[in-house]
Formats: C-alpha cells, structure tokens, sequence
C-alpha cells in the first residue's frame, strides 16, 4: 500500500494540534478573533482526549466565593495535589484567569454549577480552602465542538498530525498531517502562520499495572507524547520529563478520577492509612493519595497492604452523589461495571494502586503568552510542563494562546511550504512503513520501548550505568524500527508514527533524567546520587535539539 | 472484545465508529456493498463509553475483560470469614 496525498496544501492562520479540552478553547478564541482556525484531531473532537466523556473538577479562583486572598487560594494549589513543578508566574496567570474561563464554559452550556451555586468539593484538607470547581462536564466536548464550530472554526476529525514544518529562521510556518478516515491514508500538508500544539500526555511510554493490555490506563491512551516529540524534532525546549507524574485509582481497572470517590482509603482490616478522614463526605473525601502518592505501593512492598477505597461510612446522599459525578467525570464505566458484576460498596471495598509514570504536564516550555521557545509555536494543557491545571491549564493557556497566536498571525507574511524538504521526507517514511510485506508490528516496538522504560529509566530506581544503557536501547530500537516497522492501513500507520513519537519522548526522558544527579521526589530515585540537591530545589530541566545535538538545562523555575 | 453491538438495534448510522477516541470500531462494507459495524480493534478500548453514550438506539454495551477485574473485598472481617 502507499498513501494518497492531498493535492492542494490545507491554508490557514492559526492550525491547532489536538481537538481536546486545550484544543477546542483555543479554536473558540481564535475564531471570536476573526482569524482562520483549524483544529486537527486524530479521533473527533466531540469524544476525544482525557476529557471524552467528561471532568467533574475545575481548579478556580471566584472572588464571590473565596473572597479576596487569592495567596490563600494559591497556596492550597501548591500544597496539594498539583504539586511542585510550576512556573508561579504561570500558575498565578491561570488562576487569575480560571474565572472568565468558567463562566464562558457556562455560556457554551456546559454547567458549571449543577446545583444552581458555586459547589467546591473534594481534593481538600481539613479545615482549609477548597478551590476544585464540581462541575458536570459529561457533554463538555459535543458543547465545545459546538461553541467552536458556531464561531467559524473547521475541524479535521481523524488527523494525525506528524511533523511540524519550520522556515530557516526556525519559524513555524506548517505542519505535515494523515488523514485516516479510510483504510488508505492520506498525506496532507498544512501552511500556516502559527500552531498551537494541544496534544496531551504521552501515555504508552511506560508499562501500566497490566502490561499485556497497554490500553488499560487512566488516561486517554490515544495521548502518545505526540506533541512533545514534534516540538522537540522542529528544535522547540521541552520542560520536566525528568520528574513524570504518578495518579492512582482502581487497581486493574484504570481510570482517572479518584477524588470522585467519596470514602476512606483503609487497610484489609478497615483501619484509615492516612490522618485526613474518618467519615468522608462530597465536600472532603480522602485526600491522602494527593498527598502520599506512594501509599499504595509502599505498603504492598511492606506487607501491610492492600489498601482500598472504602466507602461504607458515605452516607446514602453522598454516595448517589458520587454515582453521577463519576458520570459527569467520564468514569461512567466504574459504575457500568459495579452494575454488571452486582458489587455494593455499602459492603464492598476496592483495591487501590498506583499508576505507571505519566507526562501530565511535562512537555513544552511556555512562557506568559502561551509560546514556546519557537516562533509561532504555541502550547496549551498537558502538553506543556512549566505549569499544570489539568481542565484549568487546558482551558484557561488555550485560551491564552489564541489570544496570542491572533495576534501574532497579522504580523506574519504567507510562507510557501510547497516544496519544504520535510515533506518528502515523511512521505518516504510513510510508505516505507506501508509498502513492507514482512516486517514488525507496532506492538512489538510498543512493548520493548516499555521494557526498556520501566528496567532503565525505571520507577523503582535510576543510576548512571542504568540510564546510559537504556539511552543506547532506546537507540537500537529506534533504528530498528525504522528498518523494521510496517502498517497494514492507515489505522495501523497511526498506532505505528506515535510509536515513534513515543520513542523519540522516551529518550529525551531519558537523557533528562540521566542528567539530574540526585534523587527528587517520588519518581526520580538514583542509587548513586541518594541526596536531594538543595541548588536545584528552585530549578527546572529543560532539553532542545539542535544542530549539534541535545541541550540539557537547568535554569530557574520563572521563565 | 469490550463494545458489543447488538445487531438487531443497530441501524448501522457509524456514529460510534466516527467518534470513538481510540478508532476501535469500523465500518465496513461487504460484497453487496451493505454497511456493517464492526468492533475491529477491541484491544485498544480504553472503556470511556462514548460509543454506548452516543448511541442513538442504545444497541451498545461494553463487555469488562478478566484482565480488568476490579478487585474487590467484603469490609467487614466477619463477613469474609477469615
């Protein structure tokens, strides 16, 4: 097979990457400011990205609501569950700005206070403020779709997009996309004058609680670090690889949401294994897996362990409350599945665990305006890594980027990317992959980029002699693949490109974590640097490619 | 394979196979050039029921794999007993 390819390059100003929560904000702004918009997504966008089938928790600040100490606000943001990795110039710009954002999500439908008040519940301590928005956002994609398409801006559903194209300046002027709508792919070459990456995370890097089955994550796993790779390979600065991002929730059956559950993490014997919450109610759930992320596995490691989710002290109201907000949190299979298998957690607990390291905001390093170190790049959500808000960070630096990108678009003159190099290239790359009747399936890369993730750059421990081998693996695997790897249709194609993206995220991974000599946190412990070193408690890791290789940064945390 | 269509409610529109985030369901045509639904990637279901949601005839349900039990336990010692 080979691929067809569009004959008339797709023109536009601002090409966003990514249909999700990031994504669909960004193409309602740039369209309200009369520029042309086209959002490419791999799936559609009415049921695409983490936030599919919807989010219950908008991280804001509403002055009606919390008064006027936005630093009390601030701080609870910081002490929990977002945690150390923000720029606070950026995090206090999203949280000044999460209030316009929540109330233009209320003029696109979505409710955002399903009760008829300002309802903040859940991801709190005890006797502090809490600052997480419920919300029901189970229609918020088909509602964004909707805001976006009613303002002008064009959606190309089942987009992957590949390769960001740059002019000799390193400005962004295109992007190289396939569309597979069809068995038969089709190239297709977009010119532009500013990009927008709203990709997400990189899931299917490492091995999740059931390797056999790579799909069985928490988050999206269609989010394949595609952004990031692009970014990196067009010579764009990603941020904070090196310290990935641990969510828990039901052990064998991944999904993200756990502060919809409304119980008590206890042991086998019932007993509380954190000091936050006896009794649990919707406003204060237990909070303790925000705070000790390793809980699980460190007292499965001792013995102690399991630990579960226990709600049989939640009151009959706050359980039928957590039943539909586990529906407006896109988890509408946890409670498919209570159903189908007859489990009552008025009896029954659930075992808990901790998921694999993921890039939750760990990727493009942005600044204020939403861009990145390339000119016309911008990015917005999980794809980024100097600030994190999950549906907040999404929305609100999508938001910002369109500001920007509108702007910065009449500045620029037309590029022609008729005969940009880069696209030959892609199209040999394609159907190399297309045309090999024998050849290796991207399982098979799949798998062995996770092995080699998890034993070498791995969750447990990291060392110089371990990372260094791990580097040159993930080498040997990239040339393989790239001698090796063949697609059948352009379902296949796809899966195989973020392969590759996955590999090329994995190795800045692993450089950057090479590269950090001490241990840090919960997910970068080194056997032969033990000490956390105090120098870099106010730092951040960036990494770029450039002509003569990668460059590895610190540099302080504000830009 | 997690989506199960029920054939005999399906009406074939290929909503599920249009919005489905992981491109797990086809549609795909026969010799007679009829439109048939098809769950052809069941492995890469990642369970976010869009396409049970969305269904305009609710002809879909998700079937759990074995690879994705849910533990669970029984809270009160007494009642387990052990």
């Amino acid at each position: 097979m080979k691929a067809t390819v569009r004959k008339d390059i797709v023109k536009t100003d601002v090409l966003i990457i990514g249909g999700g929560i990031a994504g669909m904000q960004a193409a309602i702004t740039a369209a309200e400011h009369g520029v042309d918009v086209i959002v490419a997504e791999k799936a559609d966008t009415r049921r695409s990205g983490c936030g599919a089938t919807g989010n219950d928790h908008f991280m804001c600040y509403i002055p009606e609501y919390h008064g006027e100490d936005f630093n009390e606000i601030i701080r609870e943001v910081t002490e929990t569950l977002v945690g150390p990795l923000q720029d606070m110039d950026l995090l206090r710009l999203m949280m000044k700005r999460s209030h316009e954002l929540v109330l233009k999500w209320e003029s696109y439908g979505i409710p955002m206070r399903p009760t008829g008040q300002w309802s903040f519940m859940g991801h709190a301590m005890p006797g502090r403020r809490r600052y997480h928005l419920k919300y029901d956002g189970k229609d918020q994609k088909p509602l964004l779709t909707k805001a976006a398409l009613a303002r002008g801006a064009k959606i190309m559903n089942k987009t992957v997009m590949r390769q960001l194209l740059t002019d000799d300046a390193g400005r962004v002027v295109g992007a190289i996309g396939i569309n597979i709508t069809n068995d038969v792919p089709e190239i297709v070459v977009f010119q532009t004058k500013a990009v927008i990456i709203a990709t997400g995370n990189a899931l299917r890097l490492y091995p999740g609680q059931n390797p056999a089955y790579s799909f069985n994550v928490a988050n999206c796993p269609a989010d394949t670090g595609s952004g990031q790779a692009m970014a990196l390979r067009a010579g764009a600065r990603l941020v904070n690889l090196d310290q990935p991002y641990v969510h828990s929730g039901p052990k064998y059956f991944a999904r993200a949401g756990k502060a919809t559950w409304i119980g008590v993490l206890t042991d086998f014997h019932g007993e509380p294994v954190g000091p936050f919450v006896t009794k649990p109610t919707k406003e204060l759930g237990d909070v303790t897996a925000d705070i000790w992320q390793n809980v699980f596995e460190e007292k499965m490691e001792d013995g102690s362990g399991p630990v579960y989710m226990n709600c049989s002290e939640t009151s009959e109201d706050d359980m039928q409350y957590m039943m539909n907000a586990f529906l407006s949190e896109g988890d509408s299979s946890i409670v498919d599945y209570l159903d189908q298998y007859d489990i009552n957690l008025r009896k029954e607990m659930v075992e808990f665990g901790t998921f694999e390291y993921n890039f939750t905001a760990r990727g493009l390093d942005i600044g204020l305006d939403g861009g990145t170190t390339l000119p016309g790049l911008y990015a917005a959500g999980n794809a980024t890594g100097n600030v994190r808000g999950d549906i907040t960070s999404a929305a609100v630096f999508g938001h910002i980027c369109a500001e920007n990108a509108s702007e910065y678009v009449k500045t620029q003159p037309d590029y022609d990317v008729t005969n940009h190099a880069e696209i030959a290239k892609e199209i040999e790359l394609i159907d190399t992959i297309l045309g090999r009747e024998n050849g290796a399936t991207w399982r098979e890369a799949n798998s062995m980029l996770q092995q080699i993730m998890r034993e070498y750059v791995g969750m447990k421990l990291r060392s110089e002699s371990l990372m260094k081998a791990g580097i040159k693996y993930i080498r040997d695997l990239r040339k393989y693949s790239l001698n090796q790897l063949k697609a059948d249709n352009a379902h296949e194609l796809m899966r195989t490109l973020e392969v590759l993206d996955l590999i090329d995220v994995g190795e800045a991974v692993a450089l950057m974590s090479e590269n950090r000599k001490e241990s840090r946190g919960r997910c970068h412990r080194r056997s032969d640097y033990t000490f956390t070193n105090p120098l870099l408690n106010n730092k951040f890791q960036t990494i770029a490619k450039t002509k003569d290789g990668f460059q590895l940064e610190f540099r302080d945390k504000a830009r | 394979m997690p989506p199960v269509i029920n054939q005999e409610l399906c009406v074939k529109c290929g909503l599920c196979a249009q919005i489905c985030p992981l491109d797990v369901i086809k549609v795909e045509q026969n010799v007679e050039n009829e439109k048939n639904i098809v769950v052809k990637y069941p492995d890469e279901c990642w369970h976010c029921r869009a396409c049970a949601i969305d269904c305009p005839k609710q002809a879909i349900k998700l079937r759990y794999p074995l690879s994705h039990m849910m533990l669970h336990i029984e809270v009160n010692e007494q009642e387990r007993g052990i």
